[in-house]
C-alpha cells in the first residue's frame, strides 16, 4: 500500500484510540485522515474521497449508524464500524444497514488490519467483473461449471448449499448476517426462515470441515450471521 | 343466638312471647283430660282426676310460658270443678278445702314451668358457649393458616363475617401508625373512622356501650397484641345490649386476632431485615472480590508497562517480550472478569430474555473453540457432539461453554485433556465438560456455584468466583440444570442439562431434503 493512495478516515472521539488507531494504520502503510466528530466526519469524507472509513458508533454529536447510512448514499465507499456495544441486534443493525464489517472493542490490530484488508479487496472487486473461478487457501469454486473443491478432491454440494458458499465466497472475509444471506444467496428474504441457513451451513460444515467442531473455513458470528474466512 | 348473646343483645327466647304459641294444645290438654277423667272418675276416684289435670298443668308447665302454664291451670281447675266436684256441672263449690287444691295445682304448674324456664335457659346458655368456643377453635384453624398479614387480615374477616352475621371490618396500621382505610370500606363513614381512632389512641374501645359513644352503631376494639397495639376490630351492633359488657364478650376472638397477626407482621420484619443483611454482605464480598481482581492484572499491566517504559540497563529484547506478552495476557483475563461481571449483573436483575432457537451444537462450540484458540494450545481435546438440533441460546450457550472451559483449563493439570461431550437423554439434551485436573473436594459440588465461591487454595487463582454461577443462571435460564462431579477415572466433570421439548416458538426445523 503505497502513501499516494487515497487516505483511510478515522471517525473516532476518544483521543487514545483515535491516536492508537492511526499510528497502528500508518505503520502499515496506510495514510490516515482523523476527524472527531460527527460534522467533522461528514465534512471530511466528502471533502476527501477517503479509501475506506473507520468509523466509531458512539460518537458525541450524533448517532454513528446516521453517519454510515448518509456516507454509504453518496458513494460506495467501504465502512468498517467499532463500537464498544457488544450486542447481536447492534451488529446486525449495522451490517444489514450496509455497513462492511463490526469490530467490538476491545479489538486487536491484528483483528482490525485483516478486516481492512478484506473490505478493501471487496471493494476493488466490486469495479472489476467477477472472476469465474474463486481460489480461497484449499478451496476453489468454478462458479460457471457450479463445482467445488477441496485440498484439490471435488465436493458434491447441492444447489442450494452451492448458492450459499458461492454468496459467502464472493464477500470473503466479511460477516454475512442470515438476512443478506437469505436475500443474497436464495434472493428471497420473505418465504426462508432464519433457521433454513442454519441447517444448510451445518450441512456445509460436514462436507467442508475437516472437523465441524473446528471450522477453518466456515466461521459463525452467533446470533449474527457467517463468514467464510479466505 | 350465638352471635347476639356475644354482642350483648338479646332476642327473647320464642318460649317468652306473650302470645301463647300452640294456643289450640293449652285448650286441648285440659280438654282431654277431662275426656280421660270420666273414664277414671268412673273407675278410680276424684283423686285421680286430680292428679289427671295436674298431668294436663304439667305438660303445659314443660311446654310453655307462665302465662300459658296459667291459662291452662286455671282452665284445668275449672273443667275439674265443673265436670267431677259436687255438685257437679256447676261452679259452686259445697267443700271450701277444694279451693286450697286447686291453689295447690296452679302452684305445682307454676313451679314446674318456672323450673322448666331455669332448665331451658341453662341449655342454651351451654349452646351458647359450646357456639362460642367452637367459634374460637375456628377462628384459631382460620389463623393457623399463617400467610401475610394483610392475607390473615382478608381471611379472618371473610369468617368472621359469616360468623357473626354483621358488617365488620379488621382495621390494620399503616406505616406511619394510624389506622389505614381501605378502599371499598363504604361501610365505615367519617364519623366511624373517627371512632376507631379514637379506640386506637386511648387503648380502649369506643362505641356501643362503652364510655365514648355508647349510643354509636359500631364497637371498636383494639386489638392488643404483646407489644403494641395491632389494629382495630369494627363490629356493627344494632341494638343496645341487653346484659353485660359487649367489649368482654368479643374480647376472646379480638385477643387471638392480634397475636396472629403480631406474629405475622413480626416474622414479616424478621424476613426483610435478614434479606437485607444478606444483600449487605453480597455487596461487601462482591466489592471486596471485584476489588482485588481488578486490581491483580491491573497491577500486573502497570508493573510491566513501567518496567518497559523505564528498562533497566540489562535489559534487551526478550524482556520486552515477557512485558508485552504479560500485558496482552493480563488484558485478556481482565476482559474476562468485566465481562463475567456484566453478566452477573444482568443475571441479578431479573429472568434472562432467552432469544432460544433451534441450535446445532457443534456450531456453538465451534464458536467458543474459537476464541480460546491460543489457551487451548496443544492440548488434547476430545470432542463428542451428535448431530441434533437443541432449542436453546445460542450466545449465552457459548458463553456457558466459554465459562466451562474456563474453569476447565484453570484446574488442568498442562497437557492435561479436556472432553466436551453431548448426548441426547430421552427428553433432555446433556452438555459434559470434563478435565484431568484435581476435581472436587467432597461436600464443594453444590457450593461450586455459588456466586463469588472459590475452592479453598483458590483465593489467589484470577477470576471472581462468578464463571459457574453464570452457568447455572444460564442453565436455569434454559429450564434446565448444572451438576459438578468428579470422574471415576479422576478429574471433574460439570454437566448441563436443557430440555429438548417444551413450548417453544418455532417449530422444528424443516427435515433436510436431498436436493439437485
Amino acid at each position: 500500500m503505497s502513501a499516494d493512495h487515497a487516505p483511510i478516515l478515522i471517525i473516532e472521539d476518544e483521543p487514545n484510540l483515535r491516536q492508537y488507531l492511526s499510528t497502528t494504520l500508518r505503520s502499515h502503510g496506510y495514510r490516515v485522515e482523523e476527524a472527531a466528530s460527527w460534522e467533522e466526519g461528514r465534512e471530511k469524507a466528502s471533502r476527501m474521497d477517503p479509501l475506506l472509513v473507520l468509523l466509531d458508533l458512539g460518537l458525541p454529536d450524533g448517532d454513528g449508524l446516521s453517519l454510515a447510512r448518509t456516507l454509504k448514499g453518496e458513494k460506495p465507499v467501504p465502512i468498517i464500524v467499532v463500537s464498544a456495544r457488544a450486542r447481536e441486534e447492534d451488529k446486525i443493525l449495522a451490517l444489514d444497514m450496509g455497513v462492511d464489517d463490526y469490530v467490538t472493542k476491545p479489538f486487536g490490530s491484528g483483528e482490525l488490519l485483516a478486516r481492512i484488508r478484506v473490505a478493501l479487496r471487496h471493494a476493488a472487486e466490486a469495479v472489476t467483473p467477477e472472476a469465474p473461478v474463486l481460489e480461497l487457501g484449499d478451496l476453489r469454486i468454478d462458479f460457471t461449471c457450479r463445482e467445488v473443491s477441496l485440498k484439490g478432491e471435488s465436493v458434491h454440494l447441492t444447489r442450494i448449499e452451492f448458492d450459499l458458499l458461492a454468496f459467502l465466497a464472493r464477500h470473503a472475509g466479511q460477516v454475512m448476517t442470515t438476512s443478506q444471506i437469505l436475500r443474497g444467496a436464495w434472493g428471497d428474504a420473505s418465504k426462508a426462515q432464519s433457521s433454513y441457513v442454519r441447517v444448510y451451513m451445518r450441512s456445509l460444515r460436514k462436507k467442508l470441515e475437516p472437523d465441524p467442531t473446528r471450522p477453518r473455513l466456515l466461521i459463525t458470528e452467533l446470533g449474527v450471521g457467517y463468514r467464510l474466512k479466505p | 343466638m350465638t352471635t347476639d348473646a356475644m354482642a350483648g343483645e338479646a332476642r327473647p327466647a320464642p318460649s317468652d312471647s306473650p302470645l301463647p304459641r300452640g294456643m289450640v294444645t293449652v285448650l286441648l290438654l285440659p280438654g282431654l283430660a277431662t275426656f280421660a277423667g270420666y273414664f277414671v272418675f268412673a273407675w278410680l276416684g276424684l283423686a285421680d282426676v286430680v292428679m289427671l289435670y295436674m298431668l294436663a298443668i304439667a305438660v303445659a308447665a314443660t311446654q310453655f310460658g307462665q302465662g300459658a302454664t296459667l291459662l291452662a291451670s286455671v282452665l284445668s281447675v275449672l273443667s275439674l270443678d265443673f265436670c267431677f266436684i259436687e255438685p257437679r256441672y256447676t261452679f259452686v263449690l259445697t267443700d271450701i278445702k277444694h279451693i286450697t287444691t286447686f291453689a295447690f295445682m296452679i302452684a305445682v304448674g307454676w313451679v314446674i314451668c318456672d323450673l322448666s324456664e331455669r332448665i331451658r335457659a341453662q341449655a342454651r346458655q351451654a349452646e351458647e358457649r359450646e357456639r362460642h368456643t367452637r367459634a374460637l377453635y375456628r377462628l384459631g384453624a382460620v389463623l393457623a393458616e399463617g400467610g401475610s398479614v394483610p392475607a390473615i387480615r382478608d381471611r379472618v374477616e371473610a369468617y368472621l363475617r359469616t360468623e357473626l352475621e354483621r358488617p365488620l371490618a379488621i382495621l390494620l396500621r399503616d406505616p406511619k401508625g394510624r389506622l389505614e382505610f381501605r378502599e371499598g370500606e363504604a361501610l365505615l363513614g367519617p364519623g366511624e373512622q373517627e371512632l376507631a381512632e379514637s379506640a386506637l389512641d386511648l387503648g380502649l374501645p369506643t362505641g356501643r356501650g362503652t364510655g365514648l359513644r355508647a349510643g354509636a352503631p359500631w364497637l371498636m376494639l383494639p386489638l392488643y397484641g404483646m407489644e403494641r397495639i395491632v389494629g382495630v376490630l369494627a363490629v356493627r351492633t344494632s341494638q343496645a345490649p341487653a346484659q353485660g359488657d359487649p367489649a368482654t364478650l368479643l374480647s376472646p376472638l379480638a385477643a387471638q386476632i392480634s397475636l396472629a397477626l403480631e406474629r405475622a407482621s413480626l416474622a414479616e420484619e424478621r424476613t426483610e431485615a435478614r434479606i437485607r443483611v444478606e444483600h449487605e454482605q453480597l455487596r461487601n464480598t462482591l466489592l471486596s472480590s471485584i476489588s482485588h481482581d481488578l486490581r491483580t492484572p491491573l497491577g500486573a499491566i502497570i508493573g510491566a508497562t513501567s518496567s518497559l517504559l523505564n528498562p533497566g540497563p540489562e535489559s534487551g529484547p526478550e524482556d520486552r517480550a515477557v512485558f508485552l506478552g504479560a500485558i496482552r495476557l493480563e488484558s485478556e483475563r481482565l476482559l474476562r472478569i468485566v465481562s463475567n461481571l456484566l453478566e452477573i449483573t444482568k443475571l441479578e436483575s431479573g429472568p434472562m430474555a432467552l432469544k432460544r432457537e433451534w441450535s446445532a451444537i457443534e456450531e456453538v462450540v465451534g464458536s467458543a473453540l474459537g476464541h480460546l484458540e491460543e489457551r487451548l494450545g496443544a492440548r488434547p481435546l476430545e470432542v463428542d457432539l451428535p448431530e441434533i438440533w437443541v432449542p436453546l441460546d445460542p450466545v449465552l450457550f457459548e458463553q456457558a461453554v466459554l465459562n466451562l472451559l474456563d474453569n476447565a483449563l484453570k484446574f488442568s493439570p498442562p497437557g492435561g485433556a479436556i472432553g466436551i461431550r453431548g448426548w441426547a437423554e430421552g427428553a433432555q439434551f446433556r452438555f459434559q465438560v470434563t478435565d484431568e485436573g484435581p476435581g472436587f473436594r467432597p461436600g464443594e459440588e453444590e457450593r461450586v456455584f455459588e456466586k463469588l465461591y472459590r475452592g479453598e487454595g483458590q483465593a489467589s487463582t484470577p477470576g471472581a468466583g462468578l464463571g459457574l454461577a453464570i452457568c447455572k443462571g444460564i442453565a436455569e435460564a434454559h429450564g434446565g440444570t448444572i451438576q459438578a462431579g468428579n470422574r471415576p477415572t479422576g478429574g471433574a466433570e460439570i454437566i448441563m442439562t436443557l430440555p429438548l421439548e417444551g413450548p417453544f416458538l418455532e417449530s422444528m426445523p424443516p427435515a433436510f431434503n436431498a436436493e439437485p
